[in-house]
């Protein structure tokens, strides 16, 4: 590098030549010597020029009159020899002063940094822009990153509903292309607030010194979100010291278009222009209530167009034993959806066993994958339960109505069975999904989920436990799937419970004023359910009411389908993408293996709270779950569905239309923290380091000023 | 310049069209001599055309003798008086003329012949001139087809020279021939002087006059390149140019401003423009356009 220059006045800049062609490389001599060569040539040619030709005419009188008329008789054609000279050479001269790559740098210059900010979420595959709203985004980061400075830095971050750092802050231009080529889309929703808090994380590296000294980058950041602006505001959000500018990427709504009456009753922002979509945005199965041999599916349909749509609904069923694919069709209703409205609609079919269904809407608009909607029908499942009770005929009664018969098949022992062989190895074979210990605890824990009333599991952790007199119930965790409509506890008398601090991992179901009398705690891969008191006390003297309440029998009924891995929540649970999916199965299964619709099947194995929990369901679809069960493989499904209406609104936000400022521009502007930020469709590059090709055209432009010179060709 | 051999002046089956022709004049001349043209003057002829009362004086030959006899009083017969008519053609032979292919001057040469021919036939007194930057001494006043000869001999050895002064040479020419007559001027007229002057002259004489403007194609369609130092072949005049797609629109706009412009000029003072180039067909601009315009029928 050549440093020419001394400090100018202005503040310590210094003019530095950093040519691109070093005089130092292979062929910088040849370069720079055809380059010096050039204003020589140019005069050369020049006085070459100045030879007119002759050429004898009848009379000069009407070339006199016609350069009169053109005024190149004036003093300015008298220049015009010497001033094309001029312009020749000084076009020249600027051609070798860019070829030197001359920069001003200064002391306290640093380069620019930028953080790239992708959306991939599921309304960026969106194909209103060619081929699609992603590469769209990714060009638009390209042209970027092919515009930084050499001082320049940039990171990538891909974001849906989570954030990806693709690439960390780096000025190499060809890797930040690698990483962003390869970004692919997500299906999932979006949320700008995991972005941002990747990019103020990383790109505010502000860091304290002393007291009251943050040393900070003295050029703050520059964030490019490349969005449709498909994500609620992010709220309570401070930026720091990033600026965002955000692309907004997607068709723009036509002008002057009106906004009909939605005919559901549902309210339409009217910021919100309309978008060429349809999608399915709920689909639920149910078991009819009347007649148990039907499934019901209910699913629901919105039209984001402002014209109407009549479009078919076909319902295709997808076997369990063979990989899922096209589908068998196996009913069609017509759906006719109003102008931006929705409609619902509904299958009824006979119980089909476990299988996975999917709703397909025969019509192309322009996001494809919410034309898709998948539910699973799991098998109906007993629970085997084993009731180790001196008689306790109201726990007995709880766990054998009606209801709870159909999900649990209850066998009653006495506790001095448990002692037996023939239980022994069935407890430790784990044939037994929910093992209920009335005012018993076996020595060993069984291999199985349990509930002990009134009694403590075997273990140090619960020796501690110290009686406790007339516990008054205080909270209870009605989030907790064991406690679902469980209201009267507090009515609840208690004469005596036993109390222990639960272990680490547990949480607590039932607390009162003298501690937790009802807890879960996880072991080994199942749940110990523990519950401090039991119906009778000594002597077989009633030691509460509870069983006159309501909430026993449904706690027995909550915990028989959920510690009983009655409810495999395969078919009943809507799943999301990337969401972790939480699986059970019968208590001797370690392992299970999950197929999920595009990539390679995966094992998963039993987690410490008993269940299986599958983190890969990135994709909507139906995944297939298989497992052994001693000789036979079962197989159940679940579906993952987007069923996201912000994702499948596929109407860019983010940019007021033409015409609105002020306060009717608000609803359109995209709102982080206390900042309003207006979207841009362009993005301007910060600086074109085009002056290579400048310099080439400036070059070109004299060469064929010589070529027309010389081979006398007029334009 | 042309140096090729050029045509001759008048091919055989030309001239048997052109003798069908005849001069015609727009304005009545007396000539010197009787014609064979029909004046509209009266005068002595064998075609009678009136009576008059006798006053003295009058020629006593020309008194009706039958008339008296029968009334008793004396009446003139009147004839329409035969007239010749005079034709001159002053061709331009500056150096200018001495472009193009066929160049200007055999161009001209050319239609003073022709017309000349057509003079002749029809026993018109033809003066053929020729100027440069002086009137030159020209083809004195002849008549009959038997003088076409000369006439042809006469124009062969015609050459261009020297600078055109057209304004002098029409000075000369109107005291040279102070008659009447039909004056046809071949020329460019791309004289630096104007032609203004020169036309007042004839004008004055009140003669029936005719400029046939003669340009080159590469007058009218100039095909030069690059950078060039425009030599005038008469005064060695020089105009430097760099021919540019804008020059040449404008050098057509000029020339099209300058020949319209002549044009209008002498419209309005009765004189007939013809424009043509030496290669537009010469027999054409005789036989249909001079014909249009009245000089020949």
């Amino acid at each position: 590098m050549l440093l020419l220059a001394q400090a100018n006045p202005l503040g310590g800049l210094n003019l530095q030549f950093d040519p691109p062609v070093p005089w130092s490389s292979a062929w910088g001599p040849t370069f720079w010597s055809i380059l010096v060569g050039v204003p020589v040539t140019i005069i050369l040619l020049y006085f070459l020029k100045l030879r007119r030709k002759p050429v004898q005419v009848p009379s000069t009188f009407l070339w006199k009159r016609s350069m009169e008329d053109l005024h190149v008789n004036s003093l300015f054609q008298r220049l015009r020899r010497n001033l094309l000279l001029f312009l020749q050479l000084m076009a020249v001269f600027f051609v070798l002063l860019a070829l030197l790559g001359p920069q001003m740098k200064g002391s306290t210059r640093v380069g620019q940094r930028y953080v790239i900010a992708i959306d991939t979420s599921a309304s960026m595959s969106a194909t209103d822009l060619e081929p699609n709203r992603l590469d769209e985004a990714k060009t638009r980061a390209l042209d970027l990153v092919d515009s930084m400075g050499s001082q320049d830095l940039a990171m990538v971050i891909a974001f849906s509903d989570t954030a990806r750092v693709i690439s960390t802050y780096t000025g190499n231009k060809g890797q930040l292309r690698d990483r962003i080529a390869s970004i692919a889309p997500s299906r999932t929703g979006t949320s700008l607030r995991e972005a941002l808090e990747v990019a103020a994380g990383l790109a505010n590296p502000s860091k304290q010194f002393g007291e009251g000294e943050i040393a900070s980058e003295v050029q703050p950041p520059r964030l490019m979100v490349y969005t449709d602006g498909g994500f609620p505001d992010v709220e309570g959000f401070s930026l720091g010291n990033l600026i965002p500018e955000i692309v907004v990427l997607g068709q723009p709504p036509a002008q002057g278009q009106s906004l009909p009456s939605s005919n559901d009753g549902e309210t339409t922002d009217p910021a919100v222009p309309p978008s060429n979509n349809v999608a399915v945005l709920a689909l639920q199965t149910a078991r009819n209530e009347e007649r148990p041999d039907q499934i019901q599916l209910f699913g629901r349909v919105r039209n984001y167009r402002d014209e109407p749509v009549e479009t078919v609904a076909r319902l295709l069923r997808h076997e369990l034993d063979e990989p899922i694919g096209e589908g068998r069709l196996i009913d069609a209703i017509e759906v006719s959806l109003p102008a931006r409205g929705s409609r619902s609609f509904k299958f009824d079919l006979p119980d089909p066993g476990p299988v996975g269904l999917e709703v397909r809407l025969d019509l192309q608009d322009d996001l494809e994958q919410d034309n898709h909607a998948y539910a699973a029908i799991g098998r109906p499942r007993q629970a085997r339960v084993l009731v180790v009770t001196a008689g306790n005929r109201y726990l007995l009664n709880a766990l054998t109505t009606a209801t709870a018969g159909d999900a649990a098949e209850v066998v009653e022992i006495r506790p001095e069975d448990l002692e037996t062989d023939d239980i022994q190895r069935a407890l430790l074979a784990g044939l037994y999904d929910l093992i209920v210990f009335d005012r018993v605890a076996p020595s060993d824990p069984p291999v199985g989920n349990t509930l002990y009333l009134g009694a403590m599991p075997p273990g140090e952790a619960f020796e501690q436990a110290r009686p406790v007199e007339a516990p008054i119930v205080l909270d209870w965790d009605i989030s907790h799937p064991m406690l679902q409509y469980v209201r009267d506890l507090p009515l609840v008398l208690i004469r005596e419970a036993r109390v222990v601090e639960p272990p680490p991992g547990s949480t607590t179901l039932i607390e009162s004023d003298k501690g937790p009398i009802a807890f879960i705690t996880p072991r080994e891969g199942y749940s110990d359910a523990v519950v401090g008191f039991s119906i009778y006390g000594e002597e077989r003297a009633l030691n509460t009411d509870w069983h006159t309440k309501l909430s026993f029998p449904v706690f027995l009924y909550n915990t028989l389908r959920f510690l009983g891995n009655v409810e495999e929540g395969l078919g009943d649970q809507v799943q999301q993408p990337g969401q972790p999916v939480v699986l059970r199965a019968a208590p001797t299964v370690d392992e299970i293996t999950i197929d999920p619709p595009r990539e390679p099947s995966s094992d998963v194995r039993r987690s410490d709270l008993g269940t299986f929990v599958f983190n890969g369901a990135d994709e909507p679809g139906l995944y297939r779950v298989s497992w052994e069960s001693g000789d036979a493989i079962e197989q159940s499904v679940f579906a993952v569905n987007l069923f996201d209406a912000r994702e499948s609104n596929l109407a860019p936000r983010g940019i007021p239309p033409e015409g609105v400022t002020g306060r009717e521009a608000e609803p359109y502007l995209i709102k982080i923290g206390y900042t309003e930020v207006a979207g841009t469709r362009t993005s301007q590059p910060a600086r074109l380091d085009r002056w290579w090709w400048l310099a080439l055209g400036a070059l070109g432009f004299v060469l064929v000023e010589w070529y027309i010179y010389n081979r006398r060709v007029y334009i | 310049m042309s140096t090729a051999t050029p045509s001759p002046l008048l091919d055989p089956e030309f001239l048997t069209k052109l003798e069908q022709l005849e001069l015609i004049s727009r304005k009545i001349f007396v000539g010197r001599m009787k014609g064979e043209r029909r004046s509209k003057r009266r005068g002595s002829s064998v075609e009678f055309a009136d009576h008059r009362n006798y006053s003295v004086g009058d020629d006593l030959r020309h008194i009706d003798w039958n008339v008296y006899g029968r009334l008793d009083k004396l009446f003139l017969k009147l004839f329409l008086e035969e007239e010749d008519l005079h034709f001159y053609t002053l061709v331009d032979t500056s150096l200018s003329m001495d472009f193009g292919d066929p160049t200007k001057l055999h161009y001209a040469k050319q239609v003073a012949a022709a017309l000349s021919f057509i003079g002749l036939v029809n026993h018109d007194r033809i003066v053929i001139d020729s100027f440069s930057s002086t009137l030159e001494p020209g083809l004195s006043s002849v008549r009959g087809r038997s003088q076409m000869w000369r006439v042809v001999q006469y124009l062969d050895q015609l050459q261009a020279h020297g600078g055109s002064d057209l304004t002098a040479a029409a000075r000369s020419f109107a005291i040279k021939h102070p008659g009447k007559g039909i004056v046809v001027v071949i020329s460019d007229f791309m004289d630096k002087r104007g032609y203004e002057d020169a036309l007042r002259y004839l004008i004055a004489r009140n003669m029936d006059i005719y400029a046939v403007q003669v340009l080159s194609r590469e007058e009218v369609e100039p095909e030069l390149t690059g950078d060039l130092r425009l030599v005038d072949c008469e005064d060695d005049d020089e105009a430097e140019i760099t021919v540019s797609a804008p020059l040449l629109k404008r050098y057509k706009e000029t020339l099209d401003a300058y020949v319209g412009g002549f044009r209008e000029w002498c419209t309005r003072r009765g004189v007939s423009h013809i424009f043509t180039t030496n290669h537009a067909p010469f027999d054409k601009l005789i036989l249909n356009y001079l014909r249009e315009r009245g000089l020949v029928k």
